[in-house]
């Protein structure tokens, strides 16, 4: 059921949603230009000193391999390079804003959505990598803010996230299907509003926009199909809670595009054990 | 495995799982012999449990970890329903299937 008037009500109500804070914009204008210092992204960074002191947390964290040893945001950004200081700065701001207000609602548990997003962008990367896809990192933010619709709608339209968790326990369908039934929009349209609008990068929106319907993404259907399918390992793998007990349909095409058939399941639910094992460590810092 | 709090830690016991202190990084690894002094350590740390080797001795964590496999076929058969007539679907229940119960006969 499509409603033209609720679904302008509900996009009208996310642009009062804060937007991620300007240190982020700013970074990514400086990476825009191949000219630009590890000093002058330090700089910037640090004029931030809550995402500053997080960047420095997670760079030292066990998830990114050098506990303990760094101990300056230009030091981090020589020795792991722009775009994953970029990434970490994009991952404490979502922290951030995941945090706020957050669990404030009965019957949804967000601890245990917390683990869904960060065992599904943990999952993502160990996929990225087994079917070769170059953008790891980005799969794992991918992965941890592919459900953000979900958290807005918790926060900021209580009572349609409410008649949502209802019908999922009545019908024991998916979160997805009992939006697009209730509202003909889903936290997929909601998230990736949002998304656009604190100007995240075009394949983070889309990874956001389409992960239950990659093929939908004209450019980044390979990230919104990692996502796609992390999505669906997870929840067969019992990690975390995204809102409904259910498993959505692998899409065909994406099976295909990735290459699937020709990989070993098995080893691949191993690399995703060990890679969620590792992102576990990030979730103390949350 | 089984995973017991810091206070009831004693000589020899064998850490099963790395522990990770508050900012994420490795505290102590995997395999260490562990003794009263460490535990203290860990209590400084504010850690509360850690994982050691050795067999679970609690009904209520056999519970979680030691599901028979029947029980793993059907928890995963409700999980999937009518998804199950998609091949792929299949391929994935098989290997989540093996690799769930593999896990817990290791």
């Amino acid at each position: 059921m499509q409603n033209p008037v609720l679904m302008q009500r509900l996009l009208d109500s996310v642009t009062t949603i804060p937007t991620l804070p300007t240190v982020i914009e700013k970074i990514t204008r400086l990476l825009q230009n191949p000219q630009t210092s590890a000093e002058e992204v330090g700089k910037v960074i640090t004029t931030d000193q809550a995402i500053a002191s997080k960047v420095l947390k997670l760079v030292n964290s066990a998830f990114y391999g050098f506990p303990g040893k760094i101990s300056t945001i230009t030091h981090a950004i020589v020795i792991l390079g722009f775009s994953t200081v970029k990434n970490i700065v994009l991952t404490a701001s979502i922290f951030d804003f995941y945090k706020k207000k957050g669990g404030s609602f009965t019957g949804f548990d967000m601890e245990k959505f917390w683990v869904h997003s960060i065992a599904c962008g943990a999952a993502a990367q160990a996929i990225a990598r087994h079917v070769g896809h170059s953008d790891k990192e980005e799969c794992f933010i991918g992965g941890l803010i592919h459900d953000m619709g979900k958290i807005i709608m918790c926060q900021y339209l209580p009572q349609e996230f409410g008649a949502v968790i209802t019908r999922v326990a009545e019908k024991k369908c998916l979160f997805i299907e009992a939006e697009q039934e209730l509202f003909g929009i889903t936290h997929q349209e909601i998230g990736s509003t949002v998304a656009e609008r604190w100007n995240l990068p075009r394949n983070l929106q889309d990874v956001v926009r389409y992960h239950h319907n990659p093929t939908a993404s004209r450019e980044y259907s390979a990230t919104a199909g990692i996502i796609h399918s992390a999505d669906i390992f997870i929840r067969a793998l019992d990690h975390g809670f995204g809102g409904d007990y259910g498993i959505p349909t692998m899409n065909e095409q994406t099976w295909t595009q990735l290459g699937f058939p020709s990989v070993s399941l098995s080893a691949l639910l191993d690399a995703i054990d060990e890679e969620i094992d590792k992102a576990q460590a990030l979730l103390s810092l949350v | 495995m089984k995973k017991i709090p810091v206070d009831h830690i004693t000589d020899g016991m064998v850490l099963a799982k790395e522990v990770h202190g508050k900012s994420g990084n490795v505290l102590l690894s995997k395999g260490l012999a562990l003794n009263s002094f460490l535990g203290r350590r860990l209590k400084n740390w504010e850690i509360a449990c850690v994982f050691i080797e050795g067999e679970d001795d609690s009904p209520e964590q056999k519970n979680e970890t030691k599901v028979s496999p029947q029980e793993v076929r059907e928890h995963l058969e409700q999980k999937f329903g009518t998804r199950l007539q998609s091949s792929i679907m299949k391929q994935i229940f098989t290997a989540v299937y093996q690799h769930k119960t593999s896990e817990g006969a290791a």
